[in-house]
């Protein structure tokens, strides 16, 4: 694949499920292309600099931060972002956990941690609680809220057999 | 904030991108990790990107009599990887960013981006790691130590591709990284990586070098040569934490003073000496 400065590229992406085929500029973000170009806006731009994690998506299943991936990188690939984690309108086992448990404030960074839950309950191995905030230190909630934010994602762990 | 106009380029294998490399101003992509923030900040503007982040010839972990780590591999799978005499590998790479930097940050990009700060160029500049570095012309060798110039400054010229990393593996070696941090997942303001022989309470062999102390890995030569042959115990071990700032001129900035960091650096490593002195 080749694209000169300026010219756009179609990429093709599956997102929650759903194939997509756009044009984007190589430079356009993995973030703007999913708020912009498919109008899914539950992933969140906090930082902007790497370090929030409001942004997280898996791609391929792993969680990334889509502030500093482009769009391009995601050609091929699947994407899954807080809108594809219920189905059926209902709640996934992590949604619900961080419900019961109060773990959201304003809910700005909510969205990518509950990704990043997502990502690292996936094994559905015990995890303790320490281990917890070391997997989610890439997520900063500036309400200072962690607490319930643990409590919630060690629910989610015994809800899911761990 | 997003990059300026930039080309893109996606070779289907590692020919084609020294290819493209000779013949056009650009800059590689493997994970982004560190390129992007800085394209953003549009500290860098090249004409393409050449992204070798999907090249599966890149991406391996060989074990063996050397161990070769291919530069595409993922933070992440090193993490999840107990390498045998080279176990500090590991315990590096989970020390890394976070999760999300882990997953998509590979060990090429973090050795060619030559952070002076940055955690797996301390590590390898320890084990005397070699380098492998392909260009149109050929393939070249070069050892850690003389890899790694200055801050962002290595032996990579414009049209090089980093390919692999190669260790030898250190059987019987005590090995640890440890790093301080502001915060988690933080550059280091001190990082030690150290490994060490030793034989009946005797050091037969030891290496130690810092990161986030110097423009580039600092090897603590000295230290080495007063711990080699002695015996490890608590007069030596102060002796050598000593001898390991001398003639090193830390940087001063918002994270901490310059003696702030040659304090930190004394203790990690009598800390840590001592640890392995009691473990033995
Ligand atoms: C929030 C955050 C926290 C971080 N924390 C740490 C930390 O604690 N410790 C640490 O060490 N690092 C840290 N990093 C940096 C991280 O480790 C990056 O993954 C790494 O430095 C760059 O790897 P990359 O694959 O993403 O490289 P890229 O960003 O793609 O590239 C970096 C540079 O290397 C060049 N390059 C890449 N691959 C090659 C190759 N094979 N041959 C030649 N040139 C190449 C590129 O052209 C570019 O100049 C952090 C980054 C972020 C965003
Ligand atoms: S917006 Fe991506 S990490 Fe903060
Ligand atoms: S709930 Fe407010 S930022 Fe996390």
């Amino acid at each position: 694949m080749l694209a000169e400065p300026g010219q756009r590229v179609k990429i093709k992406v599956k997102v929650n499920g759903v194939e997509y085929e756009e044009e984007v500029e190589p430079r356009k973000l993995l973030v703007d292309f999913l708020r912009e170009n498919l109008n899914l806006t539950g992933t969140k731009i906090g930082c902007d600099t790497t370090t929030c994690g409001a942004c997280t998506v898996l791609v391929n299943g792993k969680s990334v931060k889509s502030c500093t991936m482009l769009a391009v990188q995601a050609n091929n690939k699947e994407v899954v972002t807080i809108e594809g984690l219920s189905t059926d309108s209902r709640l996934s086992v992590v949604q619900q956990a961080f419900k019961d448990n109060f773990a959201l404030q304003c809910g700005f960074c909510t969205a990518g941690m509950i990704v990043q839950a997502h990502y690292i309950l996936k094994e559905k191995k015990p995890l303790s609680e320490e281990e917890v905030r070391d997997l989610i230190h890439g997520n900063i909630c500036r309400c200072t809220g962690y607490q319930n934010i643990v409590n919630a994602i060690m629910d989610a762990s015994r809800r899911m057999g761990a | 904030m997003y990059p300026a106009q930039v080309g893109y380029y996606k070779p289907e294998s590692l020919g084609e991108a020294l290819d493209f490399l000779e013949k056009h101003e650009s800059k590689i992509i493997a994970g982004g990790q560190s390129l992007i923030p800085m394209l953003k900040l549009r500290i860098l503007n090249p004409k393409y990107l050449v992204d070798i982040g999907d090249l599966k010839e890149l991406s391996f972990i060989r074990e063996g009599d050397v161990i070769s780590i291919g530069a595409t591999t993922r933070h992440s799978e090193l993490v999840s990887k107990r390498l045998p005499g080279a176990e500090i590998i590991q315990e590096t790479a989970s020390k890394v960013g976070d999760v999300q930097v882990r997953n998509m940050g590979t060990v090429g990009g973090s050795v060619s981006n030559a952070d002076p700060s940055a955690d797996y160029p301390a590590m390898f500049s320890a084990l005397e790691a070699t380098m492998v570095i392909r260009s149109k012309a050929g393939t070249r060798e070069v050892n850690a130590l003389d890899f790694f110039k200055g801050p962002f400054n290595t032996a990579l010229g414009q049209s090089d591709i980093l390919e692999q990393v190669k260790v030898k593996p250190l059987r019987g070696y005590k090995q640890v990284y440890r790093k301080i941090v502001r915060r988690a997942g933080d550059f280091a303001l001190v990082g030690l990586a150290l490994v060490l022989k030793a034989n009946a309470g005797v050091v037969e062999d030891v290496r130690i070098a810092f990161t986030g102390v110097s423009d580039k890995p600092y090897r603590a030569i000295k230290a080495e040569e007063a711990l080699r042959g002695s015996k490890l115990d608590s007069s030596s071990i102060s002796k050598a934490s000593e001898i390991a700032v001398e003639g090193v001129n830390p940087p001063s900035d918002s994270r901490g003073s310059s003696m702030y960091r040659k304090e930190v650096m004394k203790r990690l490593l009598r800390n840590t000496l001592e640890e392995m002195k009691d473990a033995s």
